[in-house]
């Protein structure tokens, strides 16, 4: 599956999402990246992925699509030695509390893999971008959060 | 429903054996224990066969169960695969001890068989990530772990110390154990100087890959009585749970927790009346939390239980005497059945060097695999002599 880029692509290598339907990669520099994800009509539980059946009202058709901005904090996080062939090591790993109110995992990027480099409560926000590149050397696309940048010094 | 007991068990030695095939183990686990259980092979009428990776690292794509019993002889019985990650063992077990204890069979075998070990080490960590949609993202276990940890020990005020001290716990507990895949003992300096994964785990407090099988026959008490003298172990309780998801602002039980109070009610025996436990120590401090999970001890305790060597072969109530899946291994579907064999022998008092002192109930404690945010499945099970 290849999606223009609006990065500089290698020439023949192809951008490859690393699953569909799940965010909504950007086109052009005025738009804002998404994920999507569901929202229970009946109680309001958020989770992304989407799901289609609620998990607190398990009745069917409560679950509406729903893109999520992707502002959150940092919950809880770690910087991981290990990592499976293909990926990058160190990698920074954690749970974010987003706005919209479900609690996701992601990779964290912008920053050097160290447990100095973050803070818990911290302001992240989603990217989406190259995780890894497979072995014919094309780029595997999938979403991450960075830390906001602030005007604040430290 | 009838009681069940446990006649027979048997295991392989868990280790790296490039040159052994999933049938060959399997038959290896399977005749010890019919020889434990001194039982006609044609006595056994059913079997359940855990295997969780097989399929991908091996030749054999599909039931892989009837080709390992026919490896050992076994034909014609019924015979039914089970998957459930690393929780596949004892699922096998509860299935087994739920036809005996149906009344559909008298006499029924569970056998847990895994080869993880193949001639490329990538492939192999690939196909044990493979339990969870989330690898193609990156998700690595051990920082799950560690982002768990890192809020339990600013919680309780553990230290990265007290989960060493677990790894050396069952490093010597290993080093007792003829099958156990790690013989060597570890100091605390070792386990802490040991490469980082995510702090506060450290390589010598995670278990690797393995290779392996264990077996337990089960049956009626009247039959096993005209099999063997030895001790009877009861299947006192076998439950099997699956993970929940996490709702905002209402609290969530952790699925161990919830198949121990379930195994407990079944069993009539509170956490104050186990004698001795095997717990799934896939990370070192997991074991500390189980202490508290399985009631061991009150909340926030687990620290204290590691520092006063409650848990050691001659404390209060050990736990993983055999050395755990970090020192004894964990070959995944083999890891459950390997639980309780280890406990058989603590129970009937054939353990050897590591045996405790006269224990009357034991208990398993074996959890796999991830969905969303919990683990995909957790056996706790409760045998009695
Ligand atoms: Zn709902």
């Amino acid at each position: 599956m290849t999606k223009p880029s609006n990065s500089d692509p290698a020439p023949d290598k192809l951008q490859i999402l690393v699953q569909e339907g799940l965010f909504y990669q950007p086109q052009s520099p005025k738009e804002k990246p998404y994920l999507i994800g569901s929202r229970c009509s009946l109680c309001g539980y958020v989770s992304f992925p989407k799901l289609m059946v609620c998990p607190c009202c398990v009745q069917i058709n409560t679950m509406e699509e729903m893109h999520i901005t992707g502002k959150g904090k940092i919950d809880t996080f770690s910087v991981c030695y290990a990592a499976l062939p293909g990926f990058q090591a160190p990698s920074i790993q954690g749970y974010i509390n987003l706005e919209e109110g479900a609690r996701i995992w992601s990779l964290i990027t912008g920053v050097e893999p160290s447990d100095e480099s973050l803070k818990i409560g911290m302001d992240v926000e989603l990217v989406i971008g190259k995780l890894r590149e497979d072995a014919e050397g094309n780029e595997i696309i999938s979403y991450q959060f960075k830390p906001v940048k602030t005007d604040r010094k430290g | 429903m009838r009681d069940v007991v446990i006649v027979g068990v048997g295991m392989t030695r868990f280790g790296k054996f490039l040159e052994r095939s999933l049938p060959d183990l399997g038959r290896e686990a399977i005749w010890k224990a019919v020889g434990d259980a001194n039982i006609p092979p044609k006595d056994i009428q059913i079997a359940y066969v855990a295997n969780s990776i097989g399929y991908q690292l091996t030749e054999l794509k599909g039931t892989i169960g009837q080709h390992v019993l026919a490896a050992a002889g076994f034909f014609g019985i019924p015979i039914i695969n089970v998957e459930n990650a690393c929780s596949s063992g004892s699922t096998a077990l509860r299935s087994a001890c739920l036809e005996v204890a149906s009344g559909n069979f008298d006499v029924a075998l569970a056998l847990g068989v895994e080869k993880l070990f193949c001639d490329n080490t990538a492939r192999s960590s690939e196909a044990m990530a493979s339990g969870t949609p989330y690898a193609k993202f990156g998700f690595m276990f051990p920082a799950l772990y560690s982002m768990n940890l890192k809020k339990w020990m600013e919680k309780y005020g553990i230290t990265q110390r007290q989960f060493a001290k677990v790894a050396v716990k069952n490093s010597k507990n290993g080093a007792l154990n003829p099958n156990a895949q790690f013989r060597k003992p570890l100091s605390i300096d070792d386990v802490l100087n040991s490469r980082v994964i995510a702090y506060p785990l450290t390589l010598y407090m995670c278990s690797t890959m393995g290779d392996g099988a264990a077996a337990a026959i089960v049956c009626t008490r009247d039959k096993a009585r005209k099999y063997t003298t030895k001790p009877l172990v009861e299947v006192a309780a076998c439950e099997l749970v699956s993970g929940t998801v996490t709702i905002p602002n209402q609290p969530h039980e952790p699925l161990e927790a919830r198949a121990a109070r379930l195994a407990y009610q079944k069993a009539g025996v509170g956490p104050e009346d186990v004698d001795v436990a095997e717990v799934h120590d896939g990370m070192a401090p997991a074991e500390l939390m189980l202490y508290e999970e399985l009631g061991l001890c009150r909340e926030g305790e687990g620290g204290r239980m590691i520092d006063e060597g409650l848990t050691e072969i001659t404390g209060k109530i050990p736990v993983n005497p055999s050395g755990g899946l970090a020192a004894k291994g964990h070959p995944v579907g083999a890891t459950g059945l390997a639980q309780i064999a280890e406990i058989v022998w603590q129970l009937r008092g054939e353990a050897g060097e590591r045996q405790v002192n006269d224990p009357k109930v034991g208990l398993t404690e074996n959890a796999g695999g991830w969905v969303i945010d919990d683990n995909a499945a957790c056996a706790v099970t409760i045998l009695k002599k």
